[in-house]
């Protein structure tokens, strides 16, 4: 038996102990006047706010009912939005505009991926999204060559450096990336998209933002990093290292960063690659909870402190066209809530079910692409309704190339539009929660995750489950499913199997790195390979050792980065433990 | 459609530094299920890997499925490469949903891609374009020009595929070792053979050695040959690798499997002599026996420690036969009373077999270590190979 099966039983016993609540409420007077009495409480406590038509608003939308049980069912069931179960949202507000009368919140949820040629371009890129926002949020799109720990020199990947994403072979190539950004300062933030040579690439930005702000910027530095090694294994293909080296690279990096770096989040549980991959809705959901749980329980057997880790634990969902995608996000805080708190014993902080939203890229179309738009905005919709923490809206133009400044323009403007020129997120915290249709959706769901639950747990826990590759297989089948439902018109894609007529193939300008680039940047990683010729044997054979003797690697890399590119890491680490041997 | 005597053969791959395998996998699928012997590399493989494994498997054409761009300069790298292999013949066709441009796609045909197909294609056209334009094996239009070594090995193999008759007489230099390998699916055969090519590679480096691998198929309809896409190691110059599927034979082995392992061992020319010979079966029952002694010198059985009761142990039949019985995936709970069982049941066969535990999947293992010494050894003392 698993820790998924305890996870299970937890949350039945919540149900069972919220049907008790309601039944006592309404039995006994008693608990159902107290209960009554704090319900009017909290309503009377919400402060109103006017929208620009001069109409008053409460800034909480409670159900309106002074019924006993009702008010059980609602304060234990859902739980007000900051409150566990925290159905509703994992913080009290969200993005409600400030009620002391500030136009602006301090920090805007928006945040877009960018990444694209050498890293001066990226550079460019992000000080042209930030001129658009308040706050400097930077997310990192890395190259193939990169994502796979290749350097730009390696054999073969000519054609590649640069393309999706920025090409980073050296602590030198990650100081120019976020050059001129004040790594120390509250208002910036750094997202890293990489997982199977996040340790690496992680030690470079911390030697980098070392070399220019002083060994005291580590505590300071704010951001995230994917490094979820299990969603690589069975959706996104990303994996360097054997399993078990993979989980141990990542622990000792999840360990260091837990003691060194109070601010960063040293994992994102991600759902997004196992969507895209082709999963549905709630496998997505319970595939992401599940490998959560198993990282706790992983962090645990190193013997770290759950309430150290927790609180910096976060996710990333997917959010398709699905209707599932309306309560998906819902049904994962509460389900994640009760299994920190009743399983792991973990505080209120660990509880909160921290979440990064994407739109669907796979829900993109080359044919009539401008129809994106549309689709972007109805899933950015979703995404808010489902209080997510911060959210990327794609460009239109990504089912074709990387994005070009004029859709990322228009992805940024969407969030704008949405959260700021909408009152729909603006006034009301829980507009849609509570509401039949999405109490009947919540309940689906919530019943198909924990019945994946249940499956992975009867193949012995989600490691086990990888090894008889479940969770692949599982998600090859929906994805050819999907792709059934669309060559047979079950699933109406416009300008594609419906209303196609006339549909033209887009004419838009790619956006790709020049063969000179690509060169230049295989060029730089040579000299950096040249100038650190006398030192990188050594530092190499320093981490060969920590890696033998069972230290922290993580640690080490944060040295051996100063003198070695990320080839030459990638390559001593595939001699000492081998590669990970793809199941398909 | 019209049947062939023969499927077609085809690989597909996704490029280096791309792990996206959704789209290739749902048209492997559609391939198979339309006759199509598909030989299935996998993600994340390099412009050379995807060359030598299409000259080796001597298939009609390559389709490549690229989804994170350079998508250009890659498929002219696979054209390039397999050109330089003698695969000049070999066609070249591809996708990659919205990311290959039709401008794109105009300069790779000019540089020897057949087709690029965009996103929104039926698959019912993809496989349509595939009947029509690789039914019939290209000419070789390098007149004149001597086919690489290890291409015409290739062809001669294939000539054993499509006749499936005709025997050739021994060459002047028998290999050192042929190693038959089998058991049933899921054992971990694959991984097994990759990590001791991986030792045969390291402890000789001269050494070339020849891998027979064997998937199932239902006769008259295609096959997915997968085994490459778990394979590390074997991707290298120096090991030959071929695909065959059963073609509804049972027994664990194919109609041409003999003919095929006498051409390995021929020798003719530098590039088809091996000092090793790996033979791998499909996964088979427990009645099934697929070598013939003559065939091999060493047979190893691999097993998973979760073969059921001990009942189930006693008919298995090649227990009885195999030189030596590796239990792998020995990291699990039952692997130590497994192992213990399997020392039991063929102790009383008293003829010697070794009982080797190993966890193939784990990097630099000693039981795959051990293993190794016991078949390296073998072939250094040919005269104790036999061990009854």
């Amino acid at each position: 038996m698993s820790v998924l099966a305890d996870i299970v039983e937890a949350n039945e016993k919540y149900r069972d102990f919220v049907r008790q609540q309601v039944d006592r409420a309404r039995s006994d007077a008693g608990f159902g006047n107290e209960l009554v009495d704090r319900w009017r409480k909290i309503r009377e406590a919400i402060p109103t706010g006017k929208t620009p038509t001069g109409l008053s608003l409460p800034r909480h939308a409670l159900p309106n009912t002074d019924e006993p049980g009702a008010v059980a069912q609602y304060i234990f069931g859902q739980g007000l939005p900051g409150e566990f179960p925290f159905l509703n949202a994992a913080y009290h507000e969200m993005y409600l505009e400030p009620s002391d009368g500030q136009q602006r919140r301090a920090e805007e949820p928006t945040r877009l991926f960018a990444g694209l040629g050498l890293p001066e371009d990226t550079n460019a890129r992000f000080k042209y999204l930030t001129g658009q926002q308040r706050s400097a949020r930077l997310s990192t799109a890395f190259d193939g060559p990169t994502l796979y720990g290749l350097d730009s020199d390696a054999d073969g990947v000519l054609g590649k450096i640069g393309e999706g994403g920025v090409a980073v072979d050296t602590v030198d190539d990650m100081a120019v990336l976020y050059d001129g950004f004040d790594l120390s300062s509250d208002n910036v933030s750094v997202s890293m998209t990489i997982n199977g040579p996040a340790p690496a690439i992680l030690a470079m930005f911390i030697a980098a933002a070392k070399r220019r702000f002083g060994p005291g910027v580590v505590a300071k530095l704010r951001g995230t990093i994917q490094a979820d090694i299990l969603k690589e294994v069975q959706a996104q293909n990303e994996v360097l290292f054997p399993l078990e080296a993979s989980l141990r690279f990542l622990t000792d990096m999840v360990e260091w960063t837990t003691a060194n770096m109070p601010r960063w989040y040293p994992i994102s549980i991600s759902g997004y690659h196992i969507a895209e991959a082709g999963a549905t809705p709630v496998q997505q959901a319970a595939y992401t909870l599940s490998n959560g749980f198993t990282y706790v329980e992983l962090f645990k057997q190193r013997g770290m402190d759950v309430n150290r880790f927790g609180p910096r634990l976060s996710f990333f969902l997917d959010c398709g066209l699905d209707v599932e995608y309306l309560a998906l996000a819902r049904v994962c805080r509460k389900i994640w809530a009760i299994g920190m708190r009743d399983v792991f014993k973990a505080d209120e902080s660990s509880q909160r079910f921290k979440l990064h939203t994407q739109t669907s890229g796979r829900s993109l179309v080359a044919q009539e692409f401008q129809n994106n738009l549309t689709r972007t905005a109805i899933e950015l919709m979703v995404a808010y309704i489902n209080a997510t923490n911060s959210c990327h809206s794609n460009s239109a133009d990504e089912a074709f190339t990387t994005p070009g400044e004029q859709y990322v323009r228009l992805a940024s403007h969407a969030q704008a539009i949405l959260l700021e020129e909408s009152g729909l997120f603006k006034h009301t915290m829980n507009l849609l929660g509570a509401s039949p249709g999405m109490e009947a959706l919540e309940r689906a769901v919530e019943a198909a995750v924990l019945e994946e639950f249940r499956e992975i747990d009867r193949l012995g826990g989600v490691l086990a489950a990888v090894e008889t590759r479940y969770q692949r297989s599982q998600i090859q089948a929906a994805a050819h499913e999907y792709e059934r439902q669309i060559f047979d018109g079950r699933r109406p894609i416009i300008g594609l199997n419906r209303y196609a007529k006339g549909s033209q193939p887009a004419q838009v300008k790619t956006v790709r790195t020049s063969p000179a680039k690509q060169k230049r940047q295989a060029q730089r990683v040579r000299d950096f390979k040249h100038r650190h010729r006398k030192e990188s044997a050594a530092a190499l054979e320093k981490l060969s050792k920590v890696v033998q003797e069972g230290g922290n690697v993580f640690e080490e890399l944060i040295q051996t980065v100063e003198h070695c590119t990320l080839g030459q890491i990638t390559e001593r680490l595939h001699e000492l433990v081998g590669h990970y041997r793809p199941t398909i | 459609m019209k049947m062939h005597d023969r499927p077609i053969r085809l690989l597909t791959a996704v490029p280096i530094c791309d792990g996206h395998d959704s789209a290739i996998s749902t048209i492997n699928l559609e391939l198979i299920r339309h006759g199509v012997e598909v030989i299935y590399l996998g993600y994340h493989r390099g412009a050379d890997d995807i060359a030598r494994a299409a000259v080796q498997e001597d298939v009609r054409a390559v389709g490549i499925s690229s989804y994170n761009g350079g998508h250009v300069e890659f498929f002219t790298q696979v054209r390039r490469r397999l050109d330089a292999r003698g695969g000049s013949d070999i066609g070249l066709f591809g996708g990659g949903g919205g990311t290959i441009t039709q401008a794109d796609a105009a300069i790779m045909q000019k540089r020897g891609v057949d087709r690029i197909f965009f996103a929104g294609t039926p698959l019912d056209e993809i496989v349509a374009f595939i009947k029509k334009s690789y039914s019939v094996r290209a000419k070789a239009n390098k007149a004149g020009k001597a086919e690489p070594a290890e291409r015409q090995l290739a062809r001669r193999l294939s000539a054993v595929a499509e006749k499936s008759s005709g025997s050739r007489s021994n060459g002047r230099h028998r290999p050192q070792l042929i190693i038959g390998i089998t058991g049933p699916g899921g054992a971990g055969k694959t991984t097994l053979i990759d990590e001791l090519v991986l030792r045969f590679l390291k402890s000789d480096p001269d050494s070339r050695i020849a891998i027979l691998s064997h998937d199932p198929s239902i006769v008259g309809s295609g096959a997915l040959l997968g085994d490459r896409a778990a394979m590390f190691y074997s991707q290298n110059d120096r090991v030959f690798m071929r695909s065959l599927s059963s073609a509804g034979q049972a027994g664990g082995l194919a109609p041409q499997s003999v003919q095929c392992l006498k051409i390995l061992q021929d020798g003719k020319d530098d590039a088809s002599e091996f000092d090793v010979i790996l033979v791998e079966t499909v996964g088979i029952g427990q009645e099934a026996v697929p070598f013939d002694r003559k065939l091999v010198d060493k047979t190893v059985l691999v097993m998973s420690p979760d073969y059921g009761s001990r009942l189930q142990l006693q008919k298995i039949a090649m227990l009885d036969v195999a030189d030596v019985v590796v239990v792998n995936k020995s990291d699990l709970a039952a692997a130590r009373a497994a192992s213990n069982e399997i020392q039991r049941r063929v102790a009383g066969n008293h003829r010697g077999q070794r009982v080797i535990s190993t966890v193939a999947k784990r990097h630099g293992d000693p039981g795959v270590d051990e293993l190794f010494a016991v078949l390296n050894d073998s072939a250094k003392s040919p005269a104790e190979a036999t061990g009854s």
